[in-house]
């Protein structure tokens, strides 16, 4: 019979592996001309936040930055991206993938 | 060609360019016929407290409260004319009570309407921050909205809402049915009761609905019948922008006061500039930074019955009071 401490080491270890096996969270980069006015960066954040999979969303109105986080195991495509932000009236100039930071 | 002939021509070239731009600076560029304001005080900083803000978009002054619209706080806060904080109502959400992105906001019969840009709706409060009712949803039909970004309301209490991303001002009864709108929904105009992302509207005390028509960079004006009256902002007010006086760099908010001027919140311009109700260039303050009496992106405006100015200072997460300056 296996002893208390093999049985919780064991379980643990089975936790840890099912953690690490989860599909990591995807994020984007997207660089948008002209996100000063709140107007215009709402607009932006509101039509992204509308595609299926987008979990959190942060608008850096000084420099152009839109990040992007996915939920976990979801993707953006460029092609989507760029008609979120044409339909807020803007223009995408950039899009690039990046890992996401994680947050509680 | 003799180069006599060609320096004479040259003279010639900068003499008649020299004359375009003083008739264009004396045609399109107003003096000032009142006094500057004076700074009288700030407060505010970025956070999540009572007294600081993330994103300050609306203000609206009445019977000695201001108003705020703290967006992405998703609330309203409340102080008294010194800047001293009284309460707060609402948190991010899409309930009754809960706020989307607050933008400009009025007050009208001891209640407070809210024009919620994530939530496509008009919010309407009592003054202690009890949700009252929801007036309007998203789309593009009659009393829908697509991004409100202001609102105000008549004596019979019909509503007028600047539907940012539906290109038009719309009219409802206070139920929110839709009685009539300007502008054609969805479509981007240049010409007079047409809208390039309209931000905000107020009416004067004779029924004259005052349009800050955004990106268009001007004003508009309508008569208490809907119809076109005037519009102004640079040259023939055709979203040509600049920094002088008369002309705009994004118009972001539009208030009356008593006398029926009119106060504009330029934000690219950082300044509040004031006209008088037939559109007289009267006076402008503010300029860009993080000092007293600057700005980091002027976003929306209210003034007292006594002539106090508030401004909302965007990118400065405060809120700015002024003065005449007697």
């Amino acid at each position: 019979m296996k002893s208390f401490w093999q049985r919780t080491t064991l379980v643990l270890g089975l936790v840890l592996m099912s953690v690490s096996a989860l599909p990591a969270q995807q994020a984007y980069k997207l660089r948008v001309d002209g996100l000063a006015c709140p107007f215009c960066a709402y607009g932006v954040e509101k039509k992204l936040n509308a595609i299926k999979g987008v979990q959190r969303i942060e608008v850096d109105i000084a420099t152009g930055i839109v990040t992007v986080t996915m939920a976990e195991g979801a993707t953006l495509d460029e092609a989507t991206a760029k008609q979120a932000v044409k339909d807020a009236g803007f223009t995408l100039r950039g899009f690039e993938p990046m890992p996401a930071t994680h947050t509680p | 060609m003799k180069p006599t002939t060609v320096l004479k021509i040259f003279r010639y070239l900068v003499i008649v360019l020299a004359l375009l731009i003083a008739g264009g600076w004396l045609a399109f560029v107003p003096s000032a016929q009142e006094p500057p304001y004076q700074f009288v005080s700030a407060w505010g900083k970025k956070g999540s407290g009572p007294g600081q803000f993330n994103d300050p978009t609306g203000i609206f002054v009445a019977d000695g409260e201001v108003f705020v619209s703290d967006s992405r706080n998703g609330r309203i806060q409340v102080f008294d004319l010194d800047g001293r904080f009284k309460r707060q109502f609402g948190m991010p959400g899409n309930e009754l009570g809960k706020l989307g992105r607050p933008m400009n906001l009025t007050i009208y019969g001891n209640e407070l309407y809210v024009a919620e840009y994530f939530n496509d709706r008009v919010q309407v409060f009592g003054l202690d921050g009890t949700p009252k009712r929801i007036i309007g949803k998203t789309g593009g039909g009659p009393g829908e909205f697509n991004a409100p970004g202001g609102v105000a309301v008549a004596p019979n209490g019909d509503l007028f809402v600047a539907d940012f991303y539906n290109q038009r001002i719309q009219q409802l009864k206070a139920d929110g049915s839709f009685v009539r709108q300007w502008g054609t929904t969805g479509k981007i105009g240049i010409r007079a009761g047409q809208f390039n992302y309209p931000t905000d509207v107020a009416l004067a005390p004779d029924g004259r609905l005052y349009v800050a028509d955004g990106y268009n960079d001007r004003i508009q004006a309508f008569d208490s019948d809907g119809a076109f009256q005037r519009k102004w902002g640079g040259p023939f007010a055709m979203n040509i922008f600049g920094p002088f006086n008369g002309w705009f760099a994004t118009v972001t908010g539009v208030t009356v006061d008593q006398s029926s001027n009119v106060f504009v919140a330029d934000f690219y311009n950082h300044r509040i500039q004031k006209f008088s109700a037939d559109r007289e260039f009267l006076t402008s303050f503010g300029t860009k930074g993080q000092g007293p009496g600057q700005f980091n992106h002027a976003i929306a405006v209210a003034v007292t019955t006594d002539g106090m100015v508030f401004i909302a200072d965007f990118g400065n997460n405060r809120i700015e009071k002024w003065m005449r300056d007697n």
